[in-house]
């Protein structure tokens, strides 16, 4: 912990040391890399559903981050979260903002990938198979249903397990917003795995009813 | 039982709930723990709903081959970055500053057209990057006024004069009309006048006259 400029209690980042031997020379940038590749990369696939996307988005963040490493400060506003100025939550911040520029792009150019219209994974497709078991989840498939923030802050809390603070540097907010966001995507989640329940719990009631009829007419 | 402040509304006192269980449901996973003690508080349909996600995540990780790639890529820009700043130290009076070799790539230069991620990556100019690439000069003067106003110039300004070789000649140009114009200043001036010449011609007149 430090002290910072306005006199609030300012954690240190953990990257420190090897965000400024990275900064003094770019090609100490790998341990960085390294260290959220994983991270950036799931985040990048869970909103955008597709892997190769994801890799894109990937690849156009860490080289952006290592362009504009040199400028990298840690310093954020005095109203901003004591996390909110690390070098994890600027990687992410970066790779929200490729996002969006490559749904933009998307919304341009709307494109398909073959499997889509084959409507499975491929043999190959490791990726592909992981993105078919998630979607079988239903939590998740609520998840993706859910409204731009309120989607990424679950994303950011349950996939890259970031603390509510950092998450309100990366989608700058405040960390109340955040949490509110958090509490209503956990409810709007609840509500449609309840209804699906509901919804299986009455076909299986459908179910047993012909089952009965079934007999009864024998 | 714990006391929340007065000036938190009732959805801002759930969502403190709400966060305080996730904290606790998904540091169990660091500790091995199957599921953290119920807290009453928190709607049950919710809690339900968090420990699904938390146990149906899938993550993944990027191929090697694609890990093993994006490494060497990013490689190879670190030593063109060290390349530029090595060549931009030793011209350090040149009039343009020389910018970062990476977004020579268009389509890493055309992601700063969001101007929010401009203003995050430090970059100024990022209106080249929009589509005003044949308005460079106009911008490089803009970025050679900043910079000579002490500002940093931007990592991310693609400037597609050479802007080094130009400063280079202008330099050289100006310090080879200052060595002609100190030649005829010199030339024109006369004897020298520095004391060891004064000295000499003394000593020269002194010996004339103890000769005579």
């Amino acid at each position: 912990m430090t002290i910072g400029s306005a006199g609030r209690v300012v954690p240190l980042d953990p990257d420190r040391s090897l965000v400024r031997a990275a900064q003094a020379d770019p090609a100490h940038f790998d341990p960085l890399y390294r260290k959220y590749l994983a991270q950036v990369y799931n985040f990048a696939h869970h909103e955008l559903g597709d892997h190769h996307e994801a890799e894109d988005v990937t690849e156009r963040t860490f080289m952006l981050a290592l362009g504009a490493l040199p400028r990298f400060r840690e310093s954020a506003p005095d109203d901003a979260p004591p996390e909110a100025s690390t070098f994890r939550v600027w990687l992410f911040r970066i790779a929200r903002n490729v996002i969006a520029n490559h749904r933009r792009a998307l919304r341009r150019r709307p494109t398909a990938p073959l499997q889509t219209a084959a409507g499975v994974a491929g043999p190959e497709d490791v990726e592909g198979r992981a993105v078919a078991r998630a979607d079988a989840s239903a939590a998740w498939a609520a998840v993706r249903r859910l409204p731009g923030d309120r989607r990424r802050a679950v994303v950011l809390r349950f996939v890259d397990e970031m603390s509510t603070a950092e998450i309100a540097g990366v989608l700058e907010r405040s960390e109340g917003a955040v949490r509110v966001l958090l509490h209503r995507a956990l409810r709007s989640v609840a509500r449609e795995l309840s209804a699906a329940e509901a919804d299986d719990g009455s076909r299986a009631g459908d179910v047993r009813r012909d089952a009965g009829r079934h007999r009864d007419s024998r | 039982m714990i006391v929340y402040p007065a000036s938190l509304d009732a959805i801002e006192v759930d969502a403190l709930q709400t966060d305080r269980y996730l904290d606790a449901l998904l540091s169990a996973v660091d500790r091995r723990a199957y599921d953290v003690p119920a807290d009453p508080a928190v709607d049950p349909t919710l809690r339900l709903a968090a420990r699904r996600l938390r146990d149906e995540l899938v993550r993944t990780h990027p191929s090697f081959r694609f890990e093993e790639r994006l490494a060497r890529r990013l490689a190879d820009a670190a030593a063109r970055m060290r390349l530029a700043a090595a060549t931009g130290g030793e011209a350090e009076a040149a009039i343009v500053p020389f910018p970062t070799p990476l977004l020579a790539d268009p389509s890493l230069a055309a992601e700063l057209a969001n101007p929010e991620l401009a203003l995050l990556l430090g970059a100024r100019y990022a209106a080249v990057a929009s589509g005003d690439v044949a308005r460079g000069p106009s911008l490089a003067a803009t970025a050679a006024a900043s910079a000579l106003a002490g500002g940093t110039p931007s990592p991310f300004r693609p400037v597609v004069a050479r802007p080094l070789l130009v400063g280079g000649a202008l330099t050289s140009a100006a310090l080879s009309l200052v060595g002609a114009a100190f030649v005829a200043w010199r030339l024109t001036r006369g004897a020298p006048t520095d004391p060891m010449a004064a000295t000499t011609a003394v000593d020269a007149a002194l010996g004339q006259r103890r000769l005579a």
